[in-house]
């Protein structure tokens, strides 16, 4: 059964169509790309379905529970947690207390999230780190306290805002690792990327949106000799120059 | 761990000076000087739950300060209730205040929120001058009782009072402590810190926003009753001004805003300043303990934002470095 399943899902922004009529399923234990050049509507869909935005049209069902336009407390309630593009941390508090927040989404005793958050910061590797101020931490490391908080709330789906956008070559292998790490102990995992190079390697699926619309979907493998997903990156041009050789 | 046992004993050996500085100090003013410390301290720490935890700047507090005052009042001079009961039933009816003000207000962030509640301060403040069947601009003289405790008046000594606000400045900080170390003192801090952050984590904004108003309205509502018992008048003017909402926005702010004991160290400072100063220039000198208060808040905002609690944290890292 599909975990999450998205049905002609639109958003309009006044006369600009951010999403138009997308379908998108994410299966239990896969790892899905989302992926396309900036502007084809990734965080707006992410928005949708984490419930940021009302959607203009269409469902979203998560676990066959019709989730369309709840607010975002209670979608993360149900089993859905996402991480923002631009870290959302709240950087007067320490690491540790950062993801006590999010532990706190399971139990309403300090004693079991803090056993809860002990854990996700060893599974992040961030234990060294639990007592400094999350406002100053490197990016890198900061975009891991993202992720940390929200595995805190135990999710069952995990969405993630192109989480290794700025990070160098070692963390984004780091960041590669971890979300391995995460779909091994039974997460579902979204991840919205632009750079090709992260998605390819850990996805089972591919999804390709470019000016709102789902322009493929396919095995990683396949969807890089996709014409229509060529064309969107590389534009018209280079897609017309390829042919004629 | 060695720490956490020093800090105990401290707190201990404090509680026990607090609870005998009645017996070593029997004149009635220094008496009255720590019966105001624990009442401003405790309505800032009741303002530290909605301003510092979380975050939301009120301007207004003077409106459940006055509600419990009026409440209590009222109660006892037309039906005869115990002050007491009618010191709950301000603070319920304060929690309903929260409600109907943090409905419309909530919906406003930052300054525009300090701006709100101000009005309604003002809006409580012009309804109450004009309103007769509660006194209007003459005020409420509180009957005198025969002294005991279920009628929460004294005339002989001060030394009652002293315990009464005394307990309800430990029970402000029990609470405060207990917010800080549970979910809503988590909660609280995170939608401080970032709104949509803490919504994506599984917070219903709107629902603990409320809980911290109403908490905060429900103390400073009990303090405003036991100001009523203590002066025996009350009148809009000294129950629903601004400058009380910006005097308990200020120790807060003054002495370390969501921190447990900011707010204590802040009344510690302020209201000896301000009490001496009204000794030292009389009615003449009204506003110079302002003035003081507006020059000691530009240093703390200048040089250490987080209060004189930020600034001992900050000592005590260099010493140990």
């Amino acid at each position: 059964m599909a975990l999450l399943e998205v049905q002609k899902l639109t958003k309009r922004f006044g006369g600009l169509v951010a999403n138009d009529h997308i379908d998108l399923q994410v299966n239990e234990a896969e790892i899905v790309g989302l992926i396309g050049p900036n502007g084809a509507g990734k965080t707006t869909l992410f928005n949708c379905i984490a419930g940021f935005y009302p959607p203009s049209g269409g469902t979203v069902r998560f676990k066959g529970e019709d989730i369309t336009g709840l607010p975002a407390n209670e979608v993360c309630l149900l089993g859905i947690a996402r991480t923002f593009q631009l870290v959302r941390i709240f950087k007067d508090m320490t690491v540790m207390d950062n993801v006590m927040v999010g532990a706190f989404n399971r139990t309403n005793l300090a004693a079991r999230a803090k056993k809860k958050t002990l854990e996700v910061l060893d599974f992040c590797g961030l234990s060294p780190k639990k007592s400094m101020l999350a406002g100053g931490l490197t990016i890198a490391d900061k975009k891991r306290l993202e992720f940390a908080k929200a595995l805190a709330t135990e999710p069952s789906l995990l969405m993630l805002d192109e989480a290794m956008a700025g990070l160098n070559q070692t963390e984004t292998g780091e960041a590669i690792e971890l979300v391995k790490k995460v779909r091994q102990s039974g997460i579902t995992v979204l991840l919205v990327e632009h750079v090709m190079e992260v998605v390819m390697p850990i996805s089972n699926r591919v999804v390709v949106l470019d000016y709102g619309k789902k322009i493929a979907e396919d095995a990683p493998e396949k969807v890089i000799h996709n014409e229509e997903v060529i064309k969107a990156y590389l534009g018209d041009k280079y897609h017309a120059s390829r042919r004629a050789h | 761990m060695g720490g956490n046992k020093n800090k105990w004993i401290w707190l201990a050996i404090g509680g026990i000076l607090l609870l005998i500085f009645p017996f070593i100090l029997t004149l009635p003013f220094p008496r009255h000087l720590m019966i105001m410390i624990f009442l401003y301290a405790s309505l800032g720490l009741a303002w530290n739950m909605i301003g510092g935890y979380a975050g939301q700047i009120s301007l207004g507090h003077a409106v459940y300060f006055g509600a419990g005052a009026y409440t209590s009042t009222i109660l006892l001079m037309k039906l005869g209730v115990s002050p007491w009961a009618g010191m709950l039933v301000g603070g319920a009816l304060s929690v309903g205040l929260a409600f109907i003000i943090g409905y419309p207000c909530f919906k406003l962030a930052g300054h525009y929120f300090a701006i709100a509640t101000i009005a309604i301060g003002e809006i409580a403040q012009q309804w109450m001058l004009n309103w007769d069947w509660a006194g209007a601009a003459v005020g409420l003289t509180l009957p005198i009782l025969p002294e005991s405790l279920i009628n929460l008046e004294f005339h002989t000594t001060k030394a009652p009072y002293y315990y009464i606000a005394f307990g309800i400045f430990v029970l402000t900080i029990w609470v405060t402590y207990w917010i800080d170390r549970s979910k809503p003192g988590y909660y609280f801090k995170a939608i401080k810190g970032d709104l949509e952050g803490a919504r994506s984590l599984g917070i219903d904004v709107a629902r603990y926003k409320f809980y911290a108003l109403a908490l905060s309205a429900f103390f400073t509502s009990i303090c405003g009753s036991f100001y009523a018992q203590y002066i025996l008048f009350i009148d809009p003017d000294s129950v629903f001004p601004l400058m009380l909402s910006i005097i308990v926005c200020l120790i807060a702010t003054l002495g370390g805003v969501g921190t447990v004991w900011g707010p204590v160290i802040g009344a510690f400072i302020l209201i000896p300043i301000s009490e001496f100063t009204r000794i030292q220039f009389g009615g003449g000198g009204k506003g110079t303990d302002l003035i003081i208060y507006g020059f000691l808040i530009m240093v703390i905002s200048i040089y250490q934002p987080f209060g004189v609690i930020g600034l001992s944290k900050l000592l005590r890292k260099k010493e140990s470095t």
